[in-house]
């Protein structure tokens, strides 16, 4: 198997990995009543770890189909099909093909991956937990991060290949 | 026999490749989904475990918080008078006596007939929310009761009066006989006690503050 085909298999590994894996831990906290809450309330307190699979899922038993749709779309299918593209890419003799197919790729690539994985953080942390809470990034996080630095290392060997 | 040979087999569409990326991302999700729920189970069978030790009877040599959260009285008092000159209710407090010693006492509730405590110090006052010198510890208003076999408890109930408080009446418990959470016990009104029904509640010192506050519900 040549090297950008073992980088994709790595990629997509490291990519369903950091789908369902945690990748972040909150903590709630209430301040100096945070020992009161622990009494009436101690659900709102509760340590919460999500995966972005997770994310998601709660984003539609929360009714925020939009959201979950956008996250779906940018954060599970585009980095899908664009290891796919790449794939593909690896399979072509015929350099026109092989060059419209990395046009195609570099243009699911602006929508996928590092930026959508950020906002989706950013997301579960302002909806659901109050002020004073402090989040930790969990071992999913660095998984789904080495599936995007082995999926832009396959994207420059492609380039490189380029005509 | 055929005569096919591989190179003439039918090779499968170019596209095809492409399918392997989303193959590996579904092995890799569901190898860990399927790893975690194997983990998940040992850990459900673990809180069940978990749940008995925080319901059930009391266990030897395990320190308790007890506390009445409600102690309701017949209107009447021992000579069946009303409890109160004019027309208010007794101001009730109760004790918890442990090998003799009273071991807490609670705060008076006024004019009431069923009188109730919540088994925590919400009376704060606002330096104590805002420094730290107020532990969940602190916060629970109870006895703290070793349990031993063929121990006893007694909860003394009085009218607390200016002059003088009023006996209400007392009743003796076999530890044996609680459980952890709530216990109640109705009464008959007799010549010593006018109390109509103590509801005890139990909770194991040691446990996290979570299960202490999902106990007292």
């Amino acid at each position: 198997m040549n090297v950008t085909r073992f980088l994709i298999a790595a990629s997509s590994l490291l990519l369903g990995l950091g789908l369902i894996a945690p990748t972040l831990t909150i903590y709630p906290q209430a301040g100096e009543l945070t020992w009161l809450i622990k009494l009436f309330a101690p659900e709102e307190l509760v340590i919460s770890t999500y995966s972005i699979l997770g994310v998601i899922q709660k984003l539609f038993q929360s009714n925020d189909i939009f959201l979950a749709l956008i996250l779906v779309l940018f954060s599970v299918f585009s980095p899908v099909i664009k290891l796919s593209f790449y794939w593909h890419a690896t399979n072509q003799k015929d350099s026109k093909k092989f060059n419209s197919i990395l046009k195609v790729i570099h243009y699911i690539g602006k929508f996928s991956m590092a930026e959508v994985f950020a906002l989706a953080l950013i997301i579960v942390v302002i909806k659901s937990f109050p002020g004073g809470s402090s989040a930790q990034l969990e071992w999913g996080a660095y998984m789904f991060t080495f599936s995007v630095i082995s999926s832009i290392a396959v994207s420059l060997r492609l380039d490189s290949k380029k005509n | 026999m055929t005569d096919i040979s591989d190179f003439d087999a039918p090779k499968p569409p170019a596209w095809f490749g492409a399918a392997i990326p989303l193959l590996l991302v579904l092995l890799a999700a569901g190898f860990y989904w399927f790893l975690t729920a194997e983990n998940k189970k040992a850990g459900n069978e673990n809180n069940s475990i978990q749940d008995i030790k925080l319901s059930g009877s009391l266990i030897a040599g395990q320190t308790y918080y007890i506390f009445a959260s409600e102690i309701e009285v017949y209107p009447t008092n021992l000579e069946n008078e009303s409890w109160d000159q004019g027309e208010k209710g007794p101001d009730i407090r109760y004790r918890i006596l442990w090998k003799g010693n009273a071991v807490f006492e609670s705060i008076t509730k006024d004019n009431s007939l069923i009188a109730d405590w919540s088994g925590l110090s919400i009376e704060l006052n606002w330096k104590d929310l805002l420094g730290k010198s107020v532990s969940s510890d602190d916060a629970i208003k109870a006895a703290r009761i070793r349990f031993e076999e063929g121990e006893k408890i007694e909860v003394t109930v009085e009218d607390v009066d200016v002059a003088s408080d009023d006996d209400m009446g007392r009743h003796e418990i076999e530890m044996a006989k609680l459980t952890i959470g709530k216990n109640e016990f109705k009464l008959k009104k007799n010549q010593t006690s006018a109390i109509r029904k103590i509801t005890l509640r139990v909770l194991p010192v040691g446990s996290n503050v979570e299960d202490l506050a999902n106990i007292m519900k």
